[in-house]
C-alpha cells in the first residue's frame, strides 16, 4: 500500500536555520488502516504527511502507493490518489467559491479539465445528499459562499471534498487542532464514519492522546524524524493515556540522554 | 448651463473611452480579482496590442483579422509574464515589470517595421482605413457610433467569460486565485491555470489597446503608460459602488466596465471643472487610494459593530445566531 | 451603513470638486462677458511638460492674446503628461465645449485631434513631419484637411543657404534619405532646387531601409563633396552606421536636424519653439478672425533659427567652423 523508505528531508540546508526534520524515516501502511500519528512539536509528523502530499520533494529516499512511485510526481498529479485536510479550515476550501462548486472541483479531483461545464445539474443531487449526511443543514444552503461557513463547517465540508472521490490515502493533519472541543468531536465522529464507510487507507495526526488512541488501528509516535513507537491491533486497543504519555516521555529522554 | 451642456456633450465622448478601457478593467479585474496578482505587464502589453492593430491594418489586413492578431499578441505577452512567474520562480509582480521593459522595444519594433528602425508613434486615419471605432463619429446617430458598438462588444465578452468562468478549466482558474493550495490538492495544476489567466487578461488589455489606438487614430509608445492604475481605478471603484448590488458573477465583470466609464467621466467633470491637467495624476492617485481604503474601512467598521452586540448578547446569557460572528 | 458610505464617498468626491474647480486660465473666464465681445475659444492639446512644448504654447498665447486682445480669447488647456492616451480624453472635451479652434502641441495630440474631428480647425505645432504623423501618401506642403499648423523643421532655404556658407567651394550635393518616408522626398525635392539655384550639382541616394544603410552611404560618400541629410527617421536611428562610412570617407554632413547632426553631421540648423507657437497663433488668428481655410494654408517652419555644429566630427574632418555657430551640448537630452 503506501511505502516509505529511507526518507530525509532537511529545511534551509546550510544557513542557521538548518532543521532535519526527516532522518531516515520508514513507514509502510496495509490496505484499511487508519494510522494515528502522535508526537512533540517538530517530530516531523507535519512533515511527513507534506512529503506524501508533495508540496515539497524528500531530499533522499522513495515514496510508493500501491506499486507507483510518487516520489518525484508533482503535487497536483499526486492529488488524484490523495484526500487531504489540514489543520487550518482556511486551507482546504476556497472561501470565494461556493459551496456546491467546492465539491465540484473536489469531484474532477484527477481527471483532465476542459471546456465541459464546471458544475453539471445532476452533480447536484449528489452533493445534497452527501452535505445531508453531515448533519449541519449545509444543503440547503449549496450556493452560500464557503467563506460564509464557520470553522468547523468547513472542516466537516474539506472532509466531504477529500473523499468525494474515494482516494487512495486520506491524509489528515491534526484537522480538528482549530476547532472547539465540541466541534472537534463532531468532525472527529464524521471522519470515523467516512473512513469506516468508504474502508479508507488513512493517516490521522493528531495532538491528543485520547483520541490517538481512540481512533485508528494503528498508532505510531514520531520524534526527531522517525517512527519511535509502533502499536496495532490489541496492543494499540487496551493502551491507556498514561501509559502512552510515559512512552513519550520515555522517547524525550532517551532523545535527551542520547544528545 | 453653459457648464452642464458641456459636461452632457463631453458624455459620449467619456463613455467610449470608458467602454474601450473597461475591456482593459476586465483583464485587470481576472489576474487582480481572479487569480489575486497585480499583473504589470498591462502597461506594455495595451501598446502591443494598439501597434499590431495600426501595423497590419496600414497594410491591408481587414481590421477584424488586425484585432484578432493584436489579441493574439497580447496572449503572448501574457504568456512570456507567466513562464518567467511560474517556471523561472520570479515573483508575480517583478515577472509583470520583466515583460513590460521587454515590450517597450518589441513594441518600438513592431511600429517601425518594415522601416529598418524602432517607431514611437503609428497613425491611423479613419478617412483611409474603414475602422472598427474612431472619436470622429461619437456625436453621431447611427450603427457606427462607437457608444454603441463599443457597448455591444462589451456584452458579447462579457457573456463569453461568464460562460468560461463556469467551465471546468474557468472554475480550476477562480480556485488557484482563491486558494493555491486548495487548487492544487484538488489536483489543479496552478503553474498552468496562473499562466492561463495571464495570458487571457493580456488578450484582453491588447484588445483594448487596438481598440483604443482606432479611437484615437494612431498608437504610441507611450499609451500604455499608467494603464494599471486606470484598469485598478475601474476594478475597484466598480467593486465599491456595485460590490453588495451585483453578486452575479458577470455583473462583477460589468461592474469592472461600469467603473471604467464612472472613472473617465469623473476625469471629464474635473477637466470642465477646470482642473489643471498637471494635476491630473494627483487626482487620480488619491481616488485610487481612497477606493482602495474605503473596503478596508468598512471592514474594521463593520468588525468594530458587530464586536459590540455579542457582547451584550453574552452579557444576557443569550445564545448567539450561528452564522453572524463567523462571517 | 452603505448609505453612509455612499454620502461619504459623494462628499470627498464633491470636495475634492470644489477644490479643483479654480480654470486653470484666467483670461475672460466669465462666458457671459465673452460672448457679447465675441471671444474666441481656442483648446491647447499638449503632449508632455517639457522646456520645447512649454515654449510653444506660450509663443502661440501671446500672438493670439497680442492681435485679439485679453478679452479677446479663451484658452482651454490640457496636458497629456506624457500619457499619450490621455490626449482623446482632452480633445473629447474640447470637442464637448464647442472649441473654435485646436492647437495640437506635437504628434499625438495632432492625431487625436484629427481622429476627433474633421470640421474644427486643428494647428499643429512642434511636429516634424506632417506626412508621417498623418499617415499621408503624398506631401505637397498641405495636409489638405482641417488640419494645418507648423513644423519644428528648419526652414530649407536656411538651411541651403547653410550649406553654401560652409561649403563655398563644393561641386556635388548628395541628399541622403530614406525611400519609404513622404517627408523625407518632400524635403529632398525641395532642397534640390534651391541648391540647383546655387549652381550645386545634386544627387539623390535613397536607401529603402536600415540594411542598404551602409552601402548607399558609401555611394553617397564616393559621389559626393557634401551630404544632405533631411529629418530621416530611418536615417535618424542609424547615426552611427552612417558616421562610420563618412567620417571615414572624409565627407561632411549637413544635417535637417540636431539628433543626426549630433550622431553623423557637422552642422546643423536649429529652432526657437517660442518662435514657431509665435507663428501658429498667427495662423489661428488668420483662421479664426478672416476665415482661412486650414486645408490651403501651407504648413509653416520657424522664421528664426540657431546654426550649430558638432565640434568632435568637425575636429575629425578638420573644418573650421565661422563665427555665429553654436556647439551642439554633447550631454543633451532633448526629446
Amino acid at each position: 500500500m503506501l511505502e516509505l523508505k529511507g526518507l530525509y528531508k532537511t529545511f534551509n540546508p546550510g544557513t542557521a536555520n538548518e532543521k532535519r526534520a526527516i532522518d531516515g524515516l520508514e513507514l509502510t501502511l496495509e490496505e484499511g488502516d487508519f494510522v494515528t500519528v502522535i508526537g512533540g512539536n517538530g517530530a516531523g509528523k507535519s512533515t511527513t504527511l507534506n512529503l506524501i502530499a508533495g508540496v515539497f520533494p524528500p531530499d533522499r529516499g522513495t515514496i510508493t502507493l500501491n506499486g507507483r512511485d510518487l516520489t518525484h510526481l508533482s503535487e497536483h498529479r499526486r492529488a488524484k490518489y490523495l484526500g487531504r485536510v489540514f489543520q487550518d479550515p482556511m486551507m482546504g476550501t476556497a472561501a470565494t467559491m461556493g459551496i456546491e462548486e467546492n465539491l465540484a472541483l473536489a469531484l474532477r479531483r484527477g481527471k483532465s479539465r476542459g471546456l465541459r461545464p464546471g458544475i453539471h445539474n445532476q452533480e447536484r443531487e449528489l452533493y445534497r445528499e452527501r452535505l445531508a449526511t453531515l448533519g449541519l443543514g449545509l444543503e440547503d444552503r449549496m450556493t452560500s459562499k464557503v467563506g460564509l461557513l464557520s470553522g468547523g463547517q468547513r472542516q466537516a465540508l474539506t472532509l466531504l471534498m477529500a473523499t468525494l472521490k474515494k482516494p487512495e490515502l486520506l491524509l489528515l493533519d491534526e484537522h480538528t487542532a482549530a476547532l472547539d472541543p465540541k466541534t472537534a468531536d463532531k468532525v472527529l465522529q464524521l471522519t470515523k464514519e467516512i473512513v469506516e464507510r468508504d474502508h479508507l487507507t488513512t493517516l490521522m495526526v493528531t495532538h491528543n492522546m485520547r483520541n490517538a488512541i481512540e481512533y485508528g488501528n494503528r498508532l505510531i509516535m514520531m520524534d526527531a524524524g522517525r517512527v519511535v513507537v509502533d502499536l496495532r491491533g490489541e496492543e494499540k486497543k487496551n493502551l491507556t493515556v498514561r501509559e502512552l504519555l510515559e512512552k513519550f516521555n520515555i522517547e524525550n529522554d532517551r532523545m535527551l540522554l542520547s544528545e | 448651463m453653459n457648464f452642464i451642456t458641456g459636461l452632457l456633450n463631453a458624455m459620449p465622448g467619456a463613455v467610449s473611452q470608458g467602454l474601450i478601457w473597461g475591456i482593459m478593467a476586465i483583464g485587470v479585474y481576472i489576474t487582480y480579482k481572479i487569480l489575486d496578482v497585480a499583473d504589470l505587464t498591462v502597461d506594455g502589453s495595451l501598446c502591443t496590442g494598439a501597434a499590431i492593430c495600426v501595423l497590419l491594418t496600414m497594410h491591408g489586413v481587414p481590421v477584424g483579422i488586425a484585432m484578432a492578431c493584436a489579441v493574439l499578441s497580447g496572449l503572448i505577452a501574457g504568456l512570456v509574464t507567466g513562464i518567467f512567474h511560474t517556471t523561472c520562480g520570479i515573483p508575480a509582480i517583478l515577472a509583470g515589470i520583466l515583460t513590460q521593459l521587454a515590450l517597450y522595444s518589441i513594441n518600438l519594433r513592431i511600429m517601425g517595421w518594415g522601416t529598418g528602425g524602432g517607431k514611437s508613434n503609428l497613425p491611423i486615419s479613419v478617412d483611409k482605413y474603414d475602422l472598427l471605432v474612431s472619436a470622429r463619429h461619437v456625436r453621431d446617430a447611427g450603427l457606427h457610433n462607437p457608444v454603441l458598438l463599443l457597448a455591444v462588444f462589451c456584452v458579447v465578452l462579457i457573456a463569453v467569460l461568464y460562460w468560461f468562468f463556469g467551465r471546468e478549466i474557468g472554475c480550476a482558474l477562480r480556485a488557484t486565485g482563491a486558494n493555491g493550495n486548495m487548487a492544487r490538492a484538488q489536483g489543479i495544476n496552478t503553474n498552468f491555470t496562473k499562466v492561463l489567466g495571464l495570458m487571457l487578461s493580456n488578450g484582453l488589455v491588447a484588445l483594448s489597446g487596438a481598440l483604443l489606438a482606432q479611437y484615437q487614430g494612431f498608437a504610441d509608445i507611450n499609451m500604455g503608460r499608467g494603464a494599471i492604475v486606470v484598469g485598478l481605478a475601474a476594478v475597484i471603484i466598480g467593486e465599491v459602488i456595485f460590490d453588495k448590488v451585483f453578486r452575479n458573477f458577470a455583473l462583477k465583470l460589468l461592474s469592472a466596465v461600469i467603473g471604467a466609464i464612472i472613472y473617465y467621466v469623473v476625469i471629464q467633470v474635473v477637466l470642465r471643472m477646470g482642473l489643471s491637467t498637471d494635476d491630473l495624476k494627483l487626482l487620480t492617485a488619491l481616488v485610487v487610494a481612497l477606493f482602495l481604503a474605503i473596503p478596508y474601512w468598512k471592514g474594521k467598521l463593520a468588525r468594530r459593530s458587530a464586536a459590540a452586540p455579542a457582547v451584550v448578547a453574552a452579557a444576557a446569557g443569550a445564545t448567539g445566531k450561528e452564522d453572524d460572528g463567523d462571517a | 451603513m452603505k448609505k453612509s458610505l455612499a454620502l461619504l464617498l459623494a462628499g470627498v468626491l464633491a470636495c475634492g470638486l470644489t477644490a479643483c474647480g479654480t480654470p486653470a486660465e484666467t483670461p475672460s473666464e466669465d462666458p457671459a462677458e465673452g460672448e457679447a465681445t465675441g471671444t474666441y475659444t481656442v483648446g491647447i492639446c499638449q503632449l508632455v511638460q517639457h522646456e520645447a512644448l512649454d515654449a510653444a504654447t506660450q509663443g502661440f498665447k501671446d500672438a493670439l492674446t497680442e492681435k485679439l486682445g485679453e478679452d479677446g480669447v479663451k484658452f482651454e488647456e490640457g496636458n497629456a503628461s506624457g500619457e499619450s492616451a490621455n490626449c482623446a480624453t482632452i480633445v473629447n472635451g474640447f470637442l464637448s465645449s464647442d472649441v473654435d479652434l485646436i492647437l495640437a502641441n506635437a504628434t499625438a495630440p495632432l492625431q487625436a485631434a484629427a481622429a476627433a474631428t474633421d470640421s474644427i480647425p486643428v494647428l499643429g505645432t512642434s511636429v516634424t513631419d506632417y506626412a508621417t504623423a498623418l499617415d499621408l501618401a503624398e506631401w505637397t506642403g498641405t495636409v489638405g484637411t482641417n488640419v494645418s499648423g507648423t513644423s519644428d523643421l528648419a526652414p530649407l532655404d536656411q538651411q541651403a543657404a547653410m550649406i553654401q556658407e560652409l561649403f563655398p567651394e563644393a561641386k556635388t550635393i548628395g541628399l541622403l534619405y530614406c525611400s519609404g518616408e513622404p517627408n523625407s522626398s518632400y524635403q529632398c525635392d525641395v532642397m534640390e532646387g534651391y541648391l540647383k539655384d546655387m549652381n550645386y550639382t545634386v544627387e539623390r541616394f535613397a536607401f529603402t531601409d536600415t540594411n542598404d544603410v551602409n552601402a548607399v552611404t558609401q555611394s553617397a560618400c564616393d559621389a559626393s563633396d557634401v551630404i544632405y541629410i533631411p529629418t530621416d527617421n530611418t536615417a535618424a536611428s542609424n547615426t552611427e552606421a552612417i558616421a562610420n562610412v563618412v567620417l571615414a570617407a572624409e565627407v561632411p554632413v549637413v544635417a535637417g536636424e540636431e539628433g543626426i547632426c549630433k550622431g553623423c553631421g557637422v552642422a546643423t540648423l536649429s529652432i526657437s519653439y517660442y518662435d514657431l507657437g509665435k507663428i501658429t497663433g498667427e495662423m489661428a488668428y488668420e483662421i479664426l478672425v478672416n476665415g482661412a481655410d486650414p486645408a490651403t494654408m501651407e504648413v509653416k517652419t520657424a522664421p528664426n533659427v540657431t546654426k550649430k555644429y558638432n565640434a568632435a566630427n568637425c575636429e575629425t574632418l578638420k573644418l573650421t567652423i565661422p563665427e555665429g555657430y553654436e556647439a551642439i551640448a554633447t550631454e543633451e537630452t532633448a526629446e
